[in-house]
């Protein structure tokens, strides 16, 4: 409890207590002052004792002063500041906060027990006047209720409450009580923030700004970090053997905390059904690998799980994953084979070579192209070939239909101008590069998916090769220029057409216009390019919480692992539901847009569509964020000051700092403490009056009786 | 003691109101000694050589004794004989610049008066061919110029430019100055004696003790006299800047009393050692001054 002012601007009147002593002073100097030669004679006359004119009434001096005190305080509008009281005493209509940690690194011991008894004990001092919301937090925030007083509505809000499988960040939860706050137009602010405290949820840039006043109390359920084993990745290397492909599944475990060595049994299951167990020697803070026996996929969509035995933190035990058997990409080659020579030589033989098979070649060393050859071609590679009008055609409706097409331009290239529209641009003659040591790649677009994989330090350079004799080429307005030469032409060009993709390489493959072939980067590239005309892109085995599957966009679809929309039974036009790990289903249905799946819980998301039952339906796979294994924690204290230590931001909180005025008024006009001070100043005025008065008498008849 | 006022219209020169419109103290002083001389019935110039200097046609207010009857019997027409007058007398002024002394209540401070009174004094004094000469003080010297025929100017312009400032006394000033007048002469005391009556004589019977021929000028502003206040008022004491509450109606009488009682004592005493006392009004004209002077230059003619 503080004494404040109201209008504080009116304590500057306090400087008007001098005004007493400056007209006293000022009244002595000039009040008839007549000079005269000598007081010799004066001083000898009796009357002369009379008392110099200093402060002689100090008595009545105070009570000016203080008079004109008072009326400079009672303009002030003082009052006595009790939001310190309300803040603690929660006597006052408090807007609470209270934000839950929902991560599952709070299935730890009895946390998240004791955050909803927490929760339940906030909600029961609720005064009649506060209100009170409950915000649970994982890696984003939900506001499960808001700005009630129900008890009842946030008590049954907090029995639906589970533990998630999301990670931790109190950002987005402090935003939300700082909008809640902010909103609110209750005078006291306070949130309470339920939590295990790990550090990985606060990075202290998040830019919370608590409004001023509002006041953060911090309940940390955590103890000391348990020993955590987990399983950190899995890697999945397919291999070809004898015209089958089998998967070698390599688990990697983590172990978190302990003091001695501890064997763990390392569990391989595939669709529900151990697979191999393996048993690995874990020291404390260590962590090891395990390799398991290959395996071989039939069936596409199978689920399999990397699986530990499960210690305190459970959602990291396990490792889930979907792989489907590999599809081969079926290239045609046209073309290489004018003459003794094999054009396509460097090329075939980079295709040929993989471990898992996934290219299936077909070469064809003329120069057309039939419609037979095209059915079940997933990409044509058009070799140093002169392509005639039908086969261009052809050629057209391949790649409109999604095909991928990539021209090889060499010295018998030729492509009709009726098709030019297909090509990213226009083929001219081919020019040499013989001075020096030949030309060179000068710029690679690393940001294109073929060139994507080279971006790192050490990860394939197009720098070594020479380049002797490439053809002109002149690009179309919708083209884009993937590679350049040092001098600046085209080496590499992109167009999409209708569906498919059409590229043009202005040099050759072979070893006669330069020598990219003999370069370590020519196989690796060849299979990027060759996967990428062939529409292939990886599918990822799992998906981590928090993201988000688009199942209208087949893209994603196909990275998310779908094998055949058909043997799903998935289509764009049908309605689907995805049926979540906890066994709930969610609708998704065919209308126009996006259908986006939030896979916010670990294991596995089955999607079909409603009331059927495929053979082996489409399966995502969801692994917790890993990061919320690391159970080090922060200091409370940290976070609070860093959310309430910062500047109020007027604008940011209108309402809030309005509630505070407010508060402060209401205050104020309860208390009034003006008006005794006004009635005060007016009684010490009337005393001076009368006091001076006497003094006044007392001093005239004084100086009569003297003289 | 034979005084008497000239009707002569250069007496006019004499009002106090008038001087202080002159600017220039040696016209004013040629102006009041001339003035005051036209208006004498006998000749001041009293000379008293044997020496010889000339005639000069009677004027009225000559002394007859000074006729040449022989010239009268060859020329039927009235002469004097002039001599050349002696260089017989050390003239000083002791002139108080205590700040008091800057009082007035009136157009003339008592400084003013006090200094056209000396410039008079030492014009009339050089015409006598006295060595003249100037002391100013307040409670120590502060300027001095020794007597001498040559030094009329520098005295002029001494209290052209005097001031006054400083607290005053008596004594010690004094003291020194009747250390610094060697030989015996007249001096005249120009001060407002603000000191008790028996300081001021200690202090001024030392000169009377060298055999100097002292005459004191008590200046008093009018107001100091009649204390005319009526407003209660802070007196403040020009030289100490005191301050004390009066209410002059109830102090008057006992003012003037003290003052005559002061005034009475100082000349009383002072008379008693045969050393002149005149109280001089500042409102009033100089001619009594004057004619103090001349009285004080005759008795010291007739002692030598």
């Amino acid at each position: 409890m503080s004494l404040a002012f109201l209008v504080p601007l009116f304590l500057l009147g306090l400087a008007g207590i001098v005004v007493p002593i400056l007209v006293h002073l000022t009244r002595r100097q000039r009040r008839n002052v007549v000079t005269f030669p000598s007081l010799m004679f004066l001083e000898r006359i009796p009357f002369q004792e009379q008392r110099r004119r200093r402060i002689q009434h100090w008595l009545l001096l105070a009570l000016r002063s203080l008079a004109l005190a008072l009326l400079a305080l009672a303009f002030a509008r003082p009052f006595l500041d009790r939001s310190d009281l309300s803040l603690g005493a929660a006597s006052g209509p408090r807007e609470i906060v209270v934000l839950l940690d929902q991560s599952y690194s709070m299935e730890i011991g009895d946390q998240f027990t004791r955050a909803l008894d927490e929760a339940r004990e906030i909600f029961a001092d609720l005064g009649p006047l506060d209100r009170a919301s409950l915000v649970v937090f994982g890696q984003g925030a939900r506001v499960v209720a808001r700005s009630t007083g129900d008890r009842l509505r946030l008590n049954a809000a907090l029995d639906t409450l589970s533990i998630s499988s999301s990670s931790t960040s109190f950002g987005p939860a402090l935003k939300v009580a700082q909008t809640v706050l902010e909103e609110s137009e209750l005078p006291v602010g306070e949130v309470y923030l339920l939590s295990d405290f790990q550090r990985i949820g606060w990075a202290g840039d998040e830019g919370v700004y608590l409004p001023a006043g509002a006041k953060v109390i911090s309940i940390k359920l955590s103890e000391d970090p348990p020993d955590n084993i987990q399983v950190t990745d899995v890697d999945l290397i397919r291999q070809a053997v004898s015209g089958r492909e089998r998967i070698t599944p390599t688990a990697r475990i983590a172990r978190n905390g302990g003091v001695d060595a501890l064997e763990v049994d390392v569990r391989l299951e595939l669709d529900g059904q151990e697979i191999q167990t393996r048993t690995v020697t874990l020291d404390a803070n260590g962590a090891a690998s395990v390799a398991f026996q290959p395996f071989t996929v039939s069936q596409p969509h199978t689920r399999g799980s990397i699986r530990i035995p499960t210690d305190e933190l459970t959602a990291d035990d396990v490792m889930n994953f979907v792989v489907s058997p590999g599809t081969a990409l079926s290239l045609l080659i046209i073309g290489g084979g004018g003459g003794s020579t094999d054009a396509s030589l460097y090329l075939r033989r980079a295709l040929e070579i993989s471990d898992d098979g996934r290219f299936r070649l077909t070469h064809r060393r003329t120069n057309n192209v039939r419609a037979e050859d095209l059915d079940g071609t997933d990409a044509v590679i058009i070799n140093d070939a002169r392509i005639d009008g039908v086969s261009a055609e052809r050629l057209r409706n391949f790649v409109q239909a999604g095909g991928g097409l990539l021209v090889v331009l060499g010295e018998r290239s030729g492509w009709p101008a009726s098709a030019q529209d297909l090509l990213p641009g226009a083929a001219g003659e081919p020019q040499d590069r013989l001075q020096g040591r030949g030309g060179r790649l000068g710029h690679l677009e690393y940001g294109h998916p073929v060139f994507e994989p080279f971006s790192g330090p050490r990860s394939g350079d197009f720098t070594g090769a020479r380049f002797f004799r490439a053809r002109n080429f002149v690009l179309s307005d919708s083209a884009s220029v993937l590679a350049r030469f040092d001098d600046g032409s085209v080496a590499f060009a992109e167009q999409t057409y209708g569906l498919g993709t059409v590229l043009v390489w202005t040099s050759t493959l072979d070893s006669f216009w330069n020598d990219l072939a003999l370069q370590p980067v020519y196989l690796p590239f060849i299979h990027r390019v060759s996967e990428y005309i062939g529409g292939r892109t990886e599918a990822l085995p799992w998906f981590t919480i928090g993201q988000v599957l688009d199942l209208g966009d087949p893209a994603a679809l196909a990275s998310a692992g779908l094998v055949s929309a058909e043997s799903a039974e998935l289509s764009d036009d049908r309605d689907q539901v995805a049926l979540t790990p906890s066994g709930q289903s969610i609708d998704l249905s065919s209308d126009d847009g996006p259908r986006y799946l939030a896979l916010d819980e670990s294991g596995f998301y089955t999607i079909r569509p409603p009331g059927t039952d495929p053979e082996r339906p489409f399966v995502v796979a969801v692994n917790v964020e890993l990061e919320e294994s690391n159970l080090t924690t922060l200091d409370p204290e940290e976070l609070v000051a860093q959310v309430t230590s910062s500047a109020p931001n007027p604008d940011a909180a209108p309402g809030f700092v309005q509630a505070t005025a407010l508060q402060m008024e209401d205050q104020e006009r309860r208390q009034a403490l003006w008006r005794w001070m006004l009635i005060a100043a007016f009684g010490l005025l009337a005393a001076e009056t009368l006091m001076s008065n006497w003094v006044s008498r007392r001093t005239a008849a004084a100086t009569l009786t003297t003289t | 003691m034979a005084v008497a006022r000239g009707s002569h219209s250069g007496a006019q020169f004499l009002d106090p109101a008038v001087l202080a419109r002159i600017s220039n103290l040696e016209l004013l002083a040629k102006t009041v000694v001339d003035g005051f001389l036209t208006g004498l019935h006998r000749s001041p110039y009293l000379g008293f050589s044997l020496e010889f200097a000339e005639h000069r046609q009677y004027m009225p207010g000559d002394d007859i004794r000074r006729i040449d009857w022989k010239l009268f019997g060859r020329s039927d027409r009235h002469y004097i004989k002039l001599f050349e007058a002696d260089t017989n007398a050390n003239f000083s002024v002791l002139l108080d610049v205590s700040a008091s002394m800057s009082y007035g209540s009136h157009e003339v401070s008592k400084l003013d008066y006090a200094r056209y009174l000396a410039a008079c004094l030492t014009f009339f004094s050089n015409r006598q061919r006295d060595r003249v000469g100037l002391v100013t003080f307040d409670h120590d010297i502060v300027e001095y110029v020794p007597p001498s025929m040559k030094h009329l100017d520098t005295i002029l312009h001494l209290l052209d430019r005097a001031s006054a400032g400083r607290a005053g006394s008596l004594r010690e000033p004094l003291l020194k100055i009747t250390e610094l007048l060697g030989r015996k002469g007249i001096v005249v005391i120009v001060s407002d004696l603000y000191e008790r009556p028996e300081e001021v004589f200690n202090s001024i019977s030392l000169l009377r003790a060298r055999g100097h021929d002292v005459i004191v000028f008590h200046v008093l502003d009018p107001a100091e006299l009649s204390f005319p206040f009526e407003d209660s008022s802070s007196f403040e004491d020009l030289e100490t800047r005191e301050q004390i509450p009066v209410i002059p109606n109830r102090l008057r009488d006992d003012y003037k009393r003290l003052v005559a009682e002061h005034v009475e004592t100082v000349q009383r005493r002072l008379t008693e050692n045969r050393i002149d006392y005149v109280l001089l009004d500042t409102s009033k004209p100089l001619d009594l001054a004057l004619f103090q002077y001349l009285l004080a230059r005759e008795r010291w003619t007739r002692k030598r």
